[in-house]
């Protein structure tokens, strides 16, 4: 069986970019708030919809789009922080708790959206129909789209532009501080509160802009983050629950596990359909093994 | 009328399931987010075993005990694991569970199932006496798992299993061995879910994967925090309303107009409620069971009549 | 396959070896443990029954514990002194089983007990009493006190469905007992009471009345008698004097010295991680190293 093996590093690349931008959020806030943020997976989904409907209604074009759907589904989440979960918080909620309120939070957005737009996939094709992110080209043997160009593209910049802030700006060295010790952030005279809305804000964000990708990449409909959000679950405590730098690395993994799991699955004669189960694979072993994931490689980030 | 007795059925057969988690949870601090996964085990075990004309009741048993062989298999990471990444691993082991009975027809069909025949099947009668029939065999089995239940709570090892989920290591420096009592909880629990499993197989006569999603988890969930946690009654209770609410909403479409289409308006209006339910009430409905022993009363009784004797 | 000899279908053989060893990998994975055995020195003491030679447990490379050696006699109350962060805490809770010791042996009635889960160190007999009190809040007081019974009947799973009658009865016993230690440390009107709603002294009392009830051999304290009025601590030393007489051995951390020295009859010093002397309180009170290592604190 001839396997096109760089067809599969770099559609390797393609998944890890697209765990990459949707896990930011999720470790961060997990790492921060101590709970995992089931809603995380309708905040995907909430950005391709947004995307998709200025782009029907006001003609925006892919950047804007990306853009409008980052703001609105940041503060979104920044809402279903501030209105939910911090008031849990606040009245003792364990973590069980605020992981239920997160799931039931899930269930009204998602239905949200299925009321408003309804569950019949639609497609980025259809408002985006001349767009040049369609185009498929060859480059050596690789098939490539320009969508998947961009996505990577977009995956890389996150990567630089976020360890930039965090090791150069002000508020990237706060959201580092009160990752790692809340107390001594708190007594250092960092505004806690301030640092955990802007990261639910930029969390939310990043989620609707992997939301983005993905249903252009697929469809959309109201279970499009719900589909990925083990895998970047995966991803999240591969990494190291918080640590940003440990997500960049789980992503790749990850993704390079999925594709080159592919080419073993069909090798055995398997359903491909197990994709998916790879990424669960790793989360259960990763929990089971080493909870902490890869955070002891990566200083604290 | 016919709608109501299914409604009655779906009430039992879920209520067995809030029981279990109720053990899990409730009475024992372990936050079992794949219930749905031991649904599955039981369901399909019965399928597989009553195809090949094994008598229903021994097929609920084979599914009690393979579900129960499961709960085992997760109480080994349950003993090491913080409760939010034992919850994300027994949901992701219920879904890995969902992906090989779908991906592989050979087992049970693949994405279209199989089919189940009846427990017991009366030739010759209607529907309605099959209904009726599901009901009586349902909420005999509701009932010794709600006994089951009670028995355990008000008993040492109620008082114990408590011990465990308040602080398990002084559970644990006073003789209990958390090992134990998690693993026998975990059995107990998925024995049951099991034996609902199996209800609900012979009650709809199939199996399929798209039954198994994680939402029926979450619905079980509901039910037991809405009625309140460490209470059996709460858990029935629970059963009951979110039941109700659920397939009452579907009844609605008929009968009402709303804005909203109702199978989506349901789910909003479930996770509000839940929601709801956290912020304002998170003990449930009703409040957990304190332990009660014929012991117990008995001190009790004899300390008020002394005190109105004036002591 | 060849058919086994015995006749059993193989099957069943490899299943039954299958689970021995996963019984035994689980049993060895639950007390697996580095046996470094260290020389131990001269015994100090005849018919000890707790030996603690060269113990010792860090945290992330700090050693809290560093180098403990002891001998509590059996019978009769030991008392453990030294300034706050000597370690003594952490020495109760290694040798309670909640930490392991990264070096040295723990020997409880000859047993070394360094690999034993708290459970089973329970079931040898020997309970403690924890300095920030680790009580069962939601859970009546009786109901706590019930829990720390030993040899209870229901507390397993089968009798307690099936044997009710045997355990109805014993319960009736337990509760009385419960009630007799509650009444002494003057908690009995709140025998139903949630244990959330005792004051904080109160709820170091009941920490100590549910240690009790475990009819230990030998009861750690961790300091019982802080946070409670001077009567009622003397009133508690009391008991615990008259229960040493009967056998109960007593290893007390305590900061109260007066009540200490007056009724233990052997006193430890702990400063940083190490005994710096042992002996009995009319000699300790007067050994400078005891100073050097309290008072200097103050």
């Amino acid at each position: 069986m001839a396997v096109n093996w760089a067809q599969v590093f770099f559609n390797s690349a393609i998944t890890g970019s697209l765990y990459l931008i949707g896990a930011v959020g999720l470790t961060l806030t997990y790492g921060l708030s101590g709970f995992p943020n089931f809603a995380h997976a309708e905040f995907i989904t909430l950005g391709a919809y947004i995307a998709y409907s200025v782009a029907a209604q006001f003609g925006l074009g892919p950047p804007l789009a990306l853009v409008v759907a980052f703001l609105c589904t940041g503060i979104v989440g920044f809402l279903c922080y501030r209105g939910v979960f911090q008031v849990l918080a606040k009245r003792g909620a364990t973590i069980i708790h605020l992981m239920v309120a997160s799931i039931a939070l899930g269930f009204v957005l998602r239905y949200s959206i299925g009321a408003a737009w309804g569950w019949e996939p639609l497609y980025f094709a259809t408002v985006w129909p001349t767009s040049s992110l369609w185009s498929r080209h060859d480059i050596g043997s690789i098939a490539v789209t320009n969508l998947w160009l961009w996505l990577i593209f977009a995956a890389v910049a996150l990567a630089v532009t976020m360890h930039f802030v965090l090791t150069k700006t002000k508020i990237g060295k706060a959201i580092r501080a009160t990752s790692s010790n809340p107390e001594l952030a708190l007594a250092s005279g960092i505004n806690i509160q301030r640092v955990i809305w802007i990261t639910w804000f930029l969390g939310a964000g990043l989620a609707a802009i992997a939301g983005v990708f993905r249903g252009a990449d697929t469809r959309i409909w109201p279970m499009t983050g719900w589909d990925i959000i083990l895998p970047m679950f995966a991803v999240a405590i591969l990494g190291g629950i918080g640590n940003f730098y440990g997500a960049i690395a789980a992503a790749f993994i990850v993704g390079l596990a999925e594709n080159f799991g592919v080419v073993a699955l069909v090798a055995l004669g398997l359903s491909s359909t197990y994709r998916i189960g790879i990424a669960f694979l790793i989360l259960i072993i990763t929990l089971i093994v080493k909870p902490q994931g890869l955070a002891i490689l990566f200083r604290r980030g | 009328m016919l709608y109501v007795l299914d409604l009655i059925v779906f009430i039992g057969i879920f209520g067995i399931l809030a029981l279990s988690l109720n053990l899990e949870f409730g009475f024992a601090g372990l936050a079992n987010f794949g219930k749905v996964a031991f649904f599955l085990i039981g369901a399909y075990t019965y399928a597989l075993l009553s195809q090949i004309g094994v008598p229903f009741y021994l097929c609920l048993i084979a599914g009690a005990m393979v579900s129960a062989a499961f709960g085992l298999l997760i109480s080994l990471p349950a003993l090491r694991l913080r409760a939010d990444y034992l919850a994300i691993a027994i949901l992701t082991f219920g879904e890995i569970l969902r992906l090989i009975v779908k991906s592989e027809s050979w087992i049970a069909g693949g994405d279209w199932g199989i089919s189940v025949s009846p427990a017991i099947a009366i030739s010759g009668g209607s529907h309605r006496v099959d209904v009726l029939v599901n009901i009586g065999l349902v909420y005999f089995c509701l009932l010794i798992c709600f006994v089951i239940a009670q028995l355990l709570a008000n008993s040492p090892y109620g008082r114990v299993m408590r011990a465990v989920r308040e602080d398990e290591m002084a559970a644990e420096a006073l003789g209990k061995s958390r090992a134990r009592y998690k693993a026998q909880v975990l059995m107990l629990g998925s024995a049951m879910a099991g034996i609902a499993g199996g209800l609900y197989a012979q009650y709809l006569q199939y199996v399929l994967p798209g039954m198994f999603m994680p939402m029926v988890t979450f619905t079980v969930w509901i039910m037991v925090l809405l009625g309140g946690p460490a209470n059996n009654w709460g858990a029935v209770l629970g059963a009951v309303l979110v039941t109700l609410f659920d397939r009452g909403t579907n009844i609605a479409k008929d009968y009402l107009t709303l804005p909203i289409d109702p199978s989506n308006l349901q789910y909003i209006l479930f996770g509000a409620l839940i929601i709801l339910v956290l912020l304002y009430r998170p003990q449930g409905l009703l409040k957990e069971s304190p332990i009660k022993t014929k012991a117990l009363e008995s001190v009790k009784r004899e300390r008020s009549v002394g005190k109105g004797k004036g002591s | 396959m060849a058919p086994d000899p015995r006749g059993h279908p193989r099957a069943i053989t490899v299943g039954y070896n299958l689970l021995g060893i996963y019984g035994a990998s689980v049993h060895l994975a639950e007390n697996m443990q580095s046996r470094r055995q260290f020389v131990t020195g001269e015994p100090l003491m005849e018919e000890a029954i707790l030996r603690i030679r060269e113990v010792s447990k860090h945290f992330g490379g700090v050693y809290a514990v560093n180098g403990v050696s002891l001998d509590v006699k059996e019978g009769g109350i030991c008392g453990l002194v030294g300034p706050n962060g000597s370690g003594k805490s952490t020495l109760f809770n290694t040798i309670l089983g909640i930490h392991r010791p990264d070096g040295g042996n723990i020997y409880f009635n000859g047993n070394c007990i360094n690999c034993l889960a708290p459970h089973q160190i329970y079931a040898l007999g020997l309970v403690n009493a924890f300095q920030l009190p680790r009580l069962f809040y939601q859970m009546s007081v009786l109901d706590n006190m019930l829990v720390a019974a030993r040899g209870q009947q229901g507390d397993k799973l089968l009798n307690s469905l099936f044997l009710r009658r045997k355990w109805q009865e014993q319960e009736k016993g337990l509760i009385e007992e419960a009630l007799d230690i509650l009444e002494l440390m003057e908690l009995d009107r709140w025998a139903f009471s949630p244990a959330g709603e005792l004051s904080g002294g109160q709820r170091k009392l009941l920490e100590v009345a549910r240690a009790l009830m475990a009819k230990p051999t030998l009861l750690l304290l961790d300091e019982p008698a802080a946070g409670i009025n001077p009567v009622l601590g003397r009133k508690m030393f009391q008991k615990l004097e008259d229960l040493s007489r009967n056998g109960t051995t007593f290893f007390i951390v305590e900061h109260r010295l007066e009540i200490l020295f007056e009724f233990a009859s052997w006193i430890y010093v702990m400063d940083r991680g190490k005994t710096v002397v042992g002996g009995e309180p009319e000699d300790i009170s007067e050994e400078p190293a005891f100073y050097r290592a309290y008072l200097g604190e103050e």
